[in-house]
């Protein structure tokens, strides 16, 4: 057998076998990590959304998606909202909850990101981040308080904190928000929220 | 070549051959994920996984490869163990894998684990390219760890997220940037050098 046969014979079986291998792979984890992200998703909407039992969505597009969560009795706890975009290094993936008429961000979490670890990464700190952006108003666009601030009683209600050493990580989160804040704004306005529509329909 | 012996060819990772410390090899994981200790175990063991189980693939097909291929062979065997890895941390450790986050991926283009199967694999047997990637990986694990100990202790005053320093101790915040992990990295490496010519002096 001449060399180059020999070449393209070895590389093609390595490169079937290699895939043959990582085919069954992710055959064998694609159901696990559906599952993990699932399990994640509600999560989320219960940490957002405390009280919630119960959560279905009433609005979903392309990176954004609007939950409504209600309690054991049925009523409104409020709604989780998913919203994803670019960060520092890669996609960002959050999730907010509000109250059940829409008018403050309760809390903040963070699905996925793939941030600077150590650095950036900090956006999923509770006690650095994240319990900075509870009982934000949501009537209009929030701004980033700079230099950080020590306490969440320093913040105007409008107002969330910057990670030090993370400016543009905190940035991108808050970009992340204040877009779906703009889309949530204009859902309502069409009237393609109310709960009270979609009862009656 | 010399036969060493097992032993001789499993402690060399740790000090005489260490991939971090002595041959500088890696450094893109062992810059980047030893802000915290736990990123700094997940990232050797996945290493750990990808170069043991690439060098027992490729010692024992090497006399199957004709030699103009084989950087590409080793590239998909390598490509193929790190994929499982990923999958496998996503599917079982999310919280990891969250953490490492594209470094994952990333240890493709680790030169220790393309550098051992050019420099052994391919050309020892099969049990002495095991002995040889346990002990590199051993001491890949082991300057991770070092370093992500002490970065983690004065970056963030804590050890595997447990705080162990006291009120008083006000973080470093360098040491958690990439200037921190340079700086720590070149002291590891005079005290490395040190040691090493100490003993040669003795020798």
């Amino acid at each position: 057998m001449n060399l180059s046969s020999r070449m393209v014979i070895v590389l093609t079986s390595v490169g079937l076998i290699s895939g043959s291998f990582l085919a069954s792979v992710g055959l064998l984890t694609k159901e696990r990590i559906a599952l993990n992200r699932q399990q994640e998703t509600e999560a989320a909407i219960v940490t957002v959304v405390p009280g919630t039992t119960n959560s279905q969505i009433v609005y979903e597009e392309e990176g954004f998606t609007v939950y409504e969560g209600k309690e054991d009795n049925g009523n409104l706890a409020g709604f989780a909202i998913y919203a994803s975009g670019t960060g520092f290094q890669g996609k960002i993936t959050l999730m907010y909850g509000t109250d059940s008429s829409m008018t403050k961000i309760k809390f903040l979490t963070i699905i996925e990101q793939r941030e600077t670890p150590g650095l950036g990464s900090k956006i999923t700190d509770v006690e650095a981040f994240l319990r900075y952006w509870e009982n934000k108003d949501m009537s209009s666009s929030l701004t980033l308080h700079k230099p950080a601030a020590s306490s969440p009683e320093e913040l105007a209600p409008t107002e969330v904190n910057t990670i030090t050493g993370a400016t543009i990580s905190s940035e991108k989160v808050l970009e992340i928000v204040n877009l779906s804040l703009e889309r949530l704004r204009n859902l309502k306005k069409e009237g393609k929220l109310s709960s009270e529509e979609q009862d009656a329909s | 070549m010399p036969a060493k012996s097992i032993r001789a060819e499993y402690l060399k990772g740790l000090w005489q051959e260490n991939p971090v410390f002595r041959q500088l090899l890696g450094m893109c994981p062992t810059l980047a994920v030893t802000g915290a200790v736990i990123n700094g175990i997940a990232m050797g063991l996945a290493t750990s996984f990808v170069l043991i189980f690439s060098s027992l693939v490729i010692s024992s097909i090497k006399k199957l490869i004709p030699s103009q291929v084989r950087i590409a062979c080793y590239v998909v065997i390598i490509a193929t163990f790190v994929t499982m890895a990923d999958r496998f941390l996503a599917a079982f450790f999310l919280p990891i894998s969250k953490s490492l986050g594209p470094y994952v991926p990333l240890i493709v283009v680790n030169c220790i684990i393309l550098g051992r199967q050019e420099a052994f694999s391919s050309k020892n047997s099969v049990g002495r390219s095991l002995i040889d990637a346990l002990g590199m990986s051993s001491g890949f694990v082991l300057a991770l760890l070092i370093l992500s100990s002490i970065r983690e202790i004065l970056g963030s005053g804590t050890f595997l997220g447990h705080q162990v320093m006291g009120a008083w101790f006000k973080p470093w915040l360098i040491m958690i940037f990439p200037s921190g992990a340079f700086i720590t990295l070149g002291i590891l490496l005079a005290i490395a050098l040190v040691i090493e010519s100490k003993a040669k002096q003795r020798r």
